[in-house]
């Protein structure tokens, strides 16, 4: 393995370029290429832009070079997007002088009749001097680089790095994510990687000091083992999410033993997630809620997460999610006797369920514009201990029925709580809608508001407990190698 | 032999497989407890040779050609004395399945005392290298698929996590009235199995699919009663 400066250092030009060529973009159309440039453009690029085409003299309004070896300036990333047939020619003409080639055409090793032209790919930017990301995929975001493939990229320097097999997964968790509250790092779709794969960019987001939670969409690996020893040296140290596709393929038919015919293709995920303590999801729903958990709150060894105060309004909600916890293994266990007490001596108004989860009306929540919520949650953290804390707020409730910021000051109480009582429990907020524009509206804002003090927030309850509970397993498998020390 | 040079052997013979006896030796050089036993070959008498070897016995046939010795009758136990065994391998000798075939002998074994049936296999993931299986025996695997894999080399706490796995672990820890038996003695199978100088991770190359099929545990230890190693087509050597 090379010492993770060497790593970093290797990885530089892509994720900050300086010199970027793009082949592709066309003089008198709209190419994916074209559209790169100006995306790049918009996306305040400051480094220098050389379009490579066969006769046209300008792109876009940069002066184009015939070939990848005729640019004024070695080039850092190259962006292909050119039929497949000619990319070879192309990179072996780089003469050592572009450091990393992205092809996002397609035709290659995807399609039966593509493999022999990927393997002449790899041997050309062999040859040309160049590592190779792709073939078919879509390109690469980096915020730090200000490059990005997809419209309107976040410009926020993020924590979380991703590696996309799939191009336009790679588009949704950019979007998606960012919509959610996740910010990037850098998004990397691989494609076929040809030749540099998951775990390359594994291993760099590994050293990465910008990158804090690592996800990654995989269709195929080339090399398991090399993947399961990058995870097992560097121990958890960073979360790992992991969305596996493919996992339902029955790969194994010609077993000749018992023990073969009994390992389906899923078992060795399973195991990969049990030894190195990456965390497996089945969606890509989950995938972005669990980064999002990550993302927001540092997990903790000493303290796995496992029981949970519930907070909210909706007693159907409490009563489904508490359910859902139960099966997820995070408990929504009724307070103690001291804990009853204390909620009792606040002589909440009827309507008021005190035995967790703390079912509270509107009318309760909006009392002393919302300053009731951090008598409750005072009384709760003063007499017992949970790991987490779930506020819920139907929004609906809320909406026209209150001058105040009712919603404002209850965030605010339970963050001066989480002050008070430093350490002791992660605080996760759902806040739910019913899909009215104004609601959403106000949800946006209020959900970025919350973001922005490393709160994270979800959508329903189902997707706090896939969280929470993705979260409980890394912290245990922490807790797991400090066994282990001793 | 060496590990390697058994190998080299069975594949000098052209065989897919090691034969039960050579699988165990190659578990005992692991350090896996394997039957005391001898090899009995066709027209030879065990009668005279069974000394340190304690009844009741498992005679069972051995044969490149035959895959499942029950099927065809190959299996006899509870055998009590050396004439018993001379007897259950005359039987056999004369059985359809097994009369012509190429024979390797007859492995007389002592007959392991009684605990609950584990299976642990090995298995070569084009992916990941060698990966380990652990289940209880029976229905659980047969049936139920109640198993754990993990990738070797494992950990101890790997190996306690994979009987954590399983559903019918309580059956281990003497659910239903049955006598508890020992984890440390599975632990330490899997470890010499899958661990890092383990069997799977020393001869990675060249085992492609294992099956320790039933290993029984009692309280006190574990025994490999059966053994079957299927070797990798294509071994790196020469």
């Amino acid at each position: 393995m090379m010492p993770g400066s060497q790593v970093l250092e290797s990885f530089e030009p892509l994720f900050a370029p300086k010199t970027i060529a793009v082949a592709g973009a066309s003089a008198t159309s709209m190419s994916a290429a074209n559209v790169f440039i100006r995306r790049m453009r918009e996306f305040g690029y400051s480094g220098k832009i050389f379009p490579i085409h066969p006769s046209a003299p300008a792109v876009d309004g940069y002066p184009a070079y015939r070939s990848l070896g005729e640019t004024p300036e070695p080039i850092d990333y190259a962006y292909i997007s050119v039929p497949a047939a000619h990319i070879p020619k192309m990179l072996a003409s780089a003469a050592g002088r572009v450091r990393f080639a992205q092809v996002i055409s397609s035709g290659f090793g995807e399609v039966d009749e593509g493999k022999a032209l990927q393997d002449e790919l790899v041997a050309a930017a062999r040859a040309g001097g160049s590592r190779l990301l792709g073939p078919n995929c879509l390109g690469l975001y980096s915020p730090r680089g200000r490059v990005t493939f997809v419209e309107n990229g976040a410009a926020t320097i993020g924590t979380v790095g991703i590696i996309s097999q799939s191009g336009g997964l790679g588009t949704d968790i950019v979007r998606r994510g960012h919509a959610r509250g996740l910010r990037y790092s850098a998004v990397v779709t691989v494609g076929n990687s040809a030749d540099l794969g998951p775990n390359d960019l594994l291993e760099y987001y590994l050293h990465d000091p910008q990158t804090r939670v690592i996800g990654i969409y995989l269709e195929a690996v080339k090399d398991g083992r090399r993947m399961f020893e990058l995870l097992k040296t560097h121990r958890a140290a960073k979360p790992v999410v992991l969305l596996k596709g493919g996992r339902t393929q029955q790969g194994r038919l010609a077993a000749a033993s018992h023990t073969g015919s009994l390992a389906g293709d899923d078992r060795v995920w399973v195991a990969l997630s049990r030894q190195t303590g990456c965390i497996l999801v089945d969606t890509l729903d989950q995938f972005l809620d669990t980064l999002l958990i990550f993302q927001s709150l540092t997990p903790r060894a000493d303290r796995p997460t496992r029981e949970v105060a519930m907070f909210g309004n909706g007693g159907g909600t409490s009563v489904l999610a508490t359910d859902l916890f139960a099966r997820l293994g995070i408990l929504v266990t009724p307070f103690a006797r001291p804990t009853l007490a204390a909620l009792e001596a606040l002589k909440l108004p009827p309507g008021t369920s005190i035995t967790n989860p703390i079912d509270t009306p509107v009318g309760t929540l909006q009392q002393e514009e919302g300053r009731v919520a951090e008598k409750i949650l005072d009384a709760v953290f003063s007499t017992s201990d949970p790991q987490a804390l779930v506020m819920h707020l139907n929004m609906a409730a809320f909406v026209g029925r209150t001058k105040t910021d009712v919603m404002g000051n209850l965030m605010q109480a339970a963050l001066r709580v989480q002050e008070r009582f430093p350490g002791r429990a992660h605080f996760v907020l759902a806040l739910r809608s019913d899909g009215e524009p104004d609601i959403e509206a106000r949800k946006r804002e209020f959900r970025s508001a919350a973001i922005a003090l490393g709160i994270p927030v979800y959508d329903e309850m189902m997707n706090v407990g896939w969280a929470l509970s993705a979260l409980a397993a890394h912290e245990r498998f922490l807790a797991r190698g400090m066994l282990d020390k001793v | 032999m060496s590990p390697t040079q058994m190998i080299d052997e069975a594949r000098r013979l052209g065989r897919a497989s090691l034969d039960e006896l050579s699988g165990k030796k190659l578990l005992a050089q692991f350090g896996v407890a394997v039957p005391p036993s001898v090899v009995v070959m066709p027209g030879e008498k065990a009668t005279g040779r069974l000394a340190g070897i304690k009844p009741p016995y498992v005679v069972k046939v051995m044969s490149p050609a035959i895959l499942h010795k029950s099927d065809v009758g190959g299996v006899r136990v509870r055998l009590t004395s050396a004439a018993e065994v001379d007897a259950a391998i005359g039987t056999m000798l004369a059985s359809p399945g097994i009369k012509g075939q190429p024979l390797d002998g007859f492995l007389v074994e002592e007959m392991a005392s009684g605990g609950e049936e584990i299976v642990i296999g090995g298995l070569r993931d084009r992916q990941f290298g060698p990966l380990v299986m652990v289940g209880l025996g029976g229905i659980f695997v047969e049936v139920l698929k109640d198993v754990a894999f993990r990738i070797c080399p494992i950990e101890r706490i790997d190996a306690l996590e994979m009987l954590d796995e399983l559903k019918g672990k309580a059956l281990l820890e003497g659910a239903r009235g049955r006598a508890p038996v020992s984890v440390d003695a599975i632990v330490d199978v899997l470890l010499k199995i899958a661990g890092d100088d383990g069997l799977l991770m020393s001869l990675r190359d060249e085992i492609a699919e294992a099956d320790l099929n039933p290993v029984i545990v009692s309280a006190h230890g574990a025994t490999a009663v059966d053994a079957r190693f299927i070797l990798a087509p294509n071994a790196g050597r020469s």
